[in-house]
């Protein structure tokens, strides 16, 4: 009876120890680890890829949304850090998984918010799902080995008029000198994805 | 025809020009949408709360704690509203029951107390003004995104009972809570 029940814990652990990196790997992208390219179309209908659209010195993956009145409230404080590390190498990817959203709306939405970097289509939140994004806006710096380096949100400060710290630019500014990030995950309060068969939630 | 059958035409058709006015709102045709009007009356109080006085709040005192998390600008949260307002006069003196507003703070008296008094709510409400969200929302949970809704209930002794994310079912919430105020207390 005591050799069965050793040889059964003995296959249990070992099983246990081939499923870890399946686990892992299942899991959302955390701090430190390597992030897997993907591949969306943007919104002329263009295949994209992380690995296309990466910038030299780092990326931003930003998760979007074209009705959600935070993004509004971001979106020019967005547009101001893209451009100004545009020429450090950090490039901006956005990403609309909002089943909700059509990509006309998408489309005319990146017009009037003034984007000037691509945003993808995630249809069926595929994305969001791996990544386990949540709201919009959400953000994700990639250093330029796309190991993720901060995820949150861009600053502490919804309305704008009251930033006291600057979470996304300091974690810019941390990696192009070669300092490690101090605060490498935030959360914040906004619109939640609209996933596909999910609209309310 | 007669002088009174002939007056008796022209009221009919008086009367029935009348009534096609009435109904269509006017001779070009076009419907008049009606006007929403904001509540009349006073509006619902919404106490503005900093870090410190959150943290007092989301901790529950002798009996069940349901929250709800929410803003005026979160379609989903407009959504629900309208099933926690009836499961606040349900539940009324059996647990305590409070929303929590992420709001802008120009929506303090305005968009805020609007909405509340439009559901015809009668909730305690606060609007959460912070410097730290981050902070607010790990207090909560580490699972939380920030997305919202979010309703959370805890029982009298702290403990989490119900997390959801999204729009809550009615029929889940109040199982819940039936279940808590069923126990006896500890």
């Amino acid at each position: 009876m005591r050799k069965i029940l050793t040889a059964f814990l003995a296959v249990a652990g070992l099983m246990a120890f081939v499923m870890m990196p399946l686990v892992a790997l299942a899991n959302a992208p955390e701090i430190g680890s390597t992030v897997e390219s993907f591949s969306l179309p943007d919104t002329d209908g263009k295949t994209q890829t992380l690995e296309s659209l990466k910038g030299k010195n780092g990326t931003v993956v930003v998760w979007l949304s074209a009705e959600c009145p935070v993004v509004a409230g971001y979106k020019n404080r967005i547009n101001e850090i893209a451009a100004a590390y545009k020429d450090k190498g950090i490039a901006f990817i956005g990403i609309n998984s909002n089943a909700t959203e059509d990509l006309n709306w998408v489309k005319s939405n990146m017009a009037e918010y003034g984007y000037k970097f691509p945003v993808l289509i995630d249809k069926g939140n595929v994305l969001a799902d791996k990544w386990e994004a949540s709201v919009t806006p959400e953000v994700y710096f990639l250093d330029n080995k796309n190991v993720l380096k901060y995820h949150g949100a861009v600053d502490n400060d919804r309305s704008g008029k009251n930033v006291q710290e600057y979470f996304l630019k300091t974690a810019f500014d941390s990696s192009l000198s070669g300092k490690a990030i101090e605060k490498t995950k935030t959360a914040a309060f906004g619109c939640s994805i609209k996933r596909a068969g999910k609209p309310a939630e | 025809m007669n002088f009174r059958s002939a007056r008796s035409a022209i009221k009919a058709i008086s009367l029935g020009w009348l009534f096609a006015l009435a109904l269509f709102g006017g001779v070009d045709g076009q419907t008049k949408r009606p006007v929403r009007k904001p509540p009349s009356g006073p509006l619902p109080k919404v106490t503005k709360i900093d870090q410190t006085r959150y943290a007092e709040l989301i901790k529950p005192q002798t009996k069940p704690l349901l929250i709800n998390f929410w803003a005026t600008w979160c379609g989903p949260c407009r959504e629900e509203f309208p099933d926690l307002v009836k499961i606040d006069y349900a539940y009324k003196g059996k647990i305590d029951f409070i929303t929590i507003s992420l709001d802008f703070e120009e929506e303090l008296n305005t968009g805020v107390p609007q909405f509340l008094k439009e559901m015809k709510a009668d909730i305690p409400t606060y609007l959460l003004i912070t410097p730290d969200e981050s902070a607010a929302i790990a207090m909560i949970s580490d699972d939380w995104g920030g997305a919202l809704p979010l309703t959370v209930l805890f029982a009298p002794n702290g403990e989490r009972v119900l997390f959801k994310q999204g729009i809550v079912k009615p029929a889940e919430l109040k199982a819940a809570i039936d279940k808590l105020i069923a126990q006896p207390a500890q």
